[in-house]
């Protein structure tokens, strides 16, 4: 059997191009696994993986329970509300006490850039990283290339535009390495206030132009403006973001070919995407969803038979 | 409407027709015909001694008071003084009650204005507080030209570059009057011997050239941006109302190293010096304030090798109620739209009075954006009339607000009238 290169799943950058291909594949035979009318293998039957999410999440939480579940591991989740984390432990406490339990997998999503690989440091369990801060959150970026792959096949070449807040979005680098990595193209767009200044060392381009990004690109990959992350202003409202930067069903029908329009929601309808887009058949948004727990699965099972 | 101008020099740096004598015929607002010994029949006939034609002067920092403070300035009066002083065009501070924010107040501004053309500098911040960015793409759609926060400098350098990025992509400018305000709290005048001999709080040159070091880093460090696209031809940020004699060197200094800057000088500070404040007359209450003789000789010579830009009136009228007081109580500003070309063209130093009329009419246009006109048959007429050998003596307040320190002295140099 193939293996991963990697004990962990901390950040795409660390992958080689060879494990992005395994995890693709083997999301591809999960993916049929949960269209079939039972769901569930066996695959991880002796594996107890821990839920620990210090910041909010919706999907991502969901997604991975739901994986886990489907792969028949036993799971715990926890949450940074009503903790110990409230009383003061450490991340590294925290972690410990969990592992003290027995346990070989921690899924964690952390607002500290770097959390995980802190952690994967002084602990010997596999770590997934779930979203560190503002630095990368791999299992999306997995789940958008095998969207995208869907419906392009091989990405190699490929236009893929990704557009709005790139500063705060995890999403956004974590795609960029995995869309490089994969032979695409990438072009940011958004306000320049909104792009990191040293972003281009990258090999991506950057414009201001949404029309013009929508225009260039195969793939649209819109991502939400992150308003509770902003502590300083980088534009003066939402209105003029969803003015100058959103994007509406009329402006995709304008263009001489069809586009992929994804999001990693959740979505502000009506400030990055109006509804009638959102909705409309270029829209593969809960297909990333549906592709999201195959993919975490994907990613759970190869690194539990790292072990 | 038909006029005809009689044998006027026309003024305009680099043009064809520069030094030549013409008659220029113009109908209806457009400019007919451009001869010798035109026999056009006229509905007035402009003629004077020395008479000089240019493109229509453009002063590019005005305080609009209206809305808001029309007892001080209305728009209305407003363009009297400004036609009075020969101009076509102004741009228009954003320091009006309600600030200039939103679509409205811009199209108000556009939309007012018989003769002259009032362009609008919108405010980079709400009220102009430094804090909250106002809608900039939008506002730039709806006709304002540029953006500042008029007479507040923008003390926040976060602010001040992210407005910097925001605009570049849009190809528009940010205007900031350099002043760290910090260093200048309760200042009445500039700190210096004249300060210490009246007893009055001065304000350091240090708080503007501090600042004009701050925001050029921050500019050199938006343009270095890998992936910015900027026009460096075109000024990203320009500084108003430039006074000391550092700042002229240090954009002197970031001009040479092709940094898209400009600047400006306010008029009085090209004649008056804190000496004029011994008597305490809130008159010459000015901010940036008055100044000494190097920092009027430094602007001069700013002016003359290309450094600054352009000469503004800063016009800003203040009421009796708000300068028939103490001098520390007393509200800053002088108006100077009526007199600008004749304090400009008197105490000129080392311009040709072609150099200075650039600077009063294609330089503002350029920083601004703005299309320039043209002295060209079949062109719209955008003209200025004047009589730079004229001599005259200002005795009659055209401008609502009275608050000059110019009244009854006599100047070289007057416009006749302005067609456009």
């Amino acid at each position: 059997m193939q293996k991963l290169s990697t004990r962990h799943l901390l950040g795409i950058k660390d992958l080689t191009p060879e494990d992005i291909e395994l995890i693709m594949a083997t999301a591809t035979e999960f993916k049929e696994v949960i269209n079939r009318p039972i769901k569930k293998v066996p695959s991880l039957r002796d594996v107890t993986i821990a839920n620990v999410f210090f910041e909010n999440s919706t999907r991502t939480r969901l997604s991975f329970e739901l994986a886990e579940k489907r792969l028949s591991a036993d799971t715990l989740s926890f949450s940074a509300a009503g903790s110990s984390v409230k009383k003061g432990e450490t991340l590294l406490d925290t972690v410990n006490n969990i592992l003290a339990m027995k346990v070989d997998m921690i899924v964690m999503r952390h607002a500290s850039p770097g959390a995980p690989h802190y952690l994967s440091k002084h602990i010997s369990a596999n770590i997934v990283n779930a979203g560190d801060g503002t630095h990368e959150h791999p299992t999306q970026a997995l789940l958008d290339s095998f969207s995208m792959r869907e419906k392009l096949g091989d990405l190699a070449g490929k236009k893929i535009a990704i557009i709005g807040d790139i500063l705060h979005s995890r999403v956004a680098l974590s795609n960029i390495f995995a869309l490089k990595k994969q032979g695409a193209e990438v072009m940011l767009c958004g306000p320049s206030t909104l792009i990191p200044r040293h972003i281009t060392e990258l090999g991506v381009t950057v414009c201001h132009d949404v029309k013009k990004a929508l225009a260039w690109c195969d793939v649209a990959n819109v991502l939400r403006i992150q308003l509770e992350r902003q502590q300083i202003k980088y534009f003066p409202s939402l209105r003029e973001y969803s003015l100058y930067y959103g994007i509406n069903k009329k402006m995709l029908d304008e263009l001489d070919k069809e586009i992929v329009l994804m999001h990693p929601g959740p979505i502000n309808r009506g400030v990055e995407l109006t509804s009638d887009a959102a909705d409309s058949h270029h829209s593969i948004i809960l297909d990333q969803v549906e592709n999201g727990v195959a993919v975490r699965m994907a990613v759970l099972y190869l690194l539990a038979a790292q072990n | 409407m038909k006029i005809l101008i009689r044998s006027a020099k026309i003024i305009q740096k680099g043009a064809d027709l520069n030094g030549q004598v013409r008659d220029i015929f113009i109908e209806n607002g457009v400019i007919r015909q451009i001869g010798e010994q035109l026999s056009a029949e006229a509905d007035e006939i402009i003629e004077g001694e020395n008479l000089c034609v240019s493109l229509g002067w453009f002063d590019m920092r005005v305080h609009a008071k209206d809305p808001g403070y029309e007892h001080k300035e209305s728009l209305y009066s407003l363009e009297k003084a400004a036609l009075a002083g020969g101009f076509s065009e102004i741009a228009l501070l954003p320091n009006t009650k309600p600030t200039v924010q939103t679509r409205e107040s811009v199209h108000y501004l556009r939309k007012s204005g018989d003769i002259i053309k009032f362009h609008p500098l919108a405010a980079v911040t709400l009220k102009c507080e430094g804090k909250d960015f106002t809608e900039m793409i939008d506002l730039h759609h709806a006709g304002a030209v540029a953006f500042t926060d008029g007479e507040h400098p923008i003390q926040n350098p976060d602010i001040f570059l992210k407005t910097l990025q925001y605009l570049s992509p849009i190809g528009s400018l940010l205007i900031n009057r350099p002043e760290d305000t910090d260093l200048t709290h309760f200042g009445q005048m500039h700190e210096g011997s004249v300060s210490t001999l009246i007893g009055m709080k001065g304000m350091p040159r240090m708080a503007e050239e501090i600042m004009v070091m701050r925001d050029l880093k921050l500019l050199e460090y938006v343009v270095e941006t890998p992936f910015a696209e900027i026009d460096t031809t075109l000024p990203l940020l320009h500084f108003a109302c430039i006074s000391s004699a550092e700042s002229v060197e240090l954009i002197r200094q970031a001009k040479a190293k092709g940094l898209p800057v400009s600047a400006d000088v306010a008029v009085h500070q090209l004649c008056f010096t804190e000496d004029d404040l011994m008597d305490f007359d809130t008159n010459f209450k000015v901010n940036p304030p008055l100044r000494t003789q190097k920092d009027v000789a430094a602007l001069w010579a700013g002016l003359a090798d290309g450094t600054i830009d352009t000469i503004v009136s800063d016009h800003n009228p203040q009421d009796d109620e708000s300068k028939n007081l103490e001098f520390d109580m007393a509200d800053f500003g002088i108006i100077g739209l009526e007199t600008l070309f004749g304090v400009a063209n008197t105490y000129n130093v080392g311009l040709s009075l072609e150099e200075l009329v650039d600077k009063l009419t294609i330089q503002p246009r350029k920083i601004l954006r703005l299309t320039v006109p043209q002295i060209a048959e079949g062109a719209k007429a955008n003209l200025t009339v004047f009589e730079p050998e004229k001599e005259w003596t200002y005795s009659t307040i055209i401008s609502n607000s009275k608050n000059t320190p110019f009244l009854g002295k006599t100047f070289k140099g007057k416009a006749l009238v302005v067609i456009a």
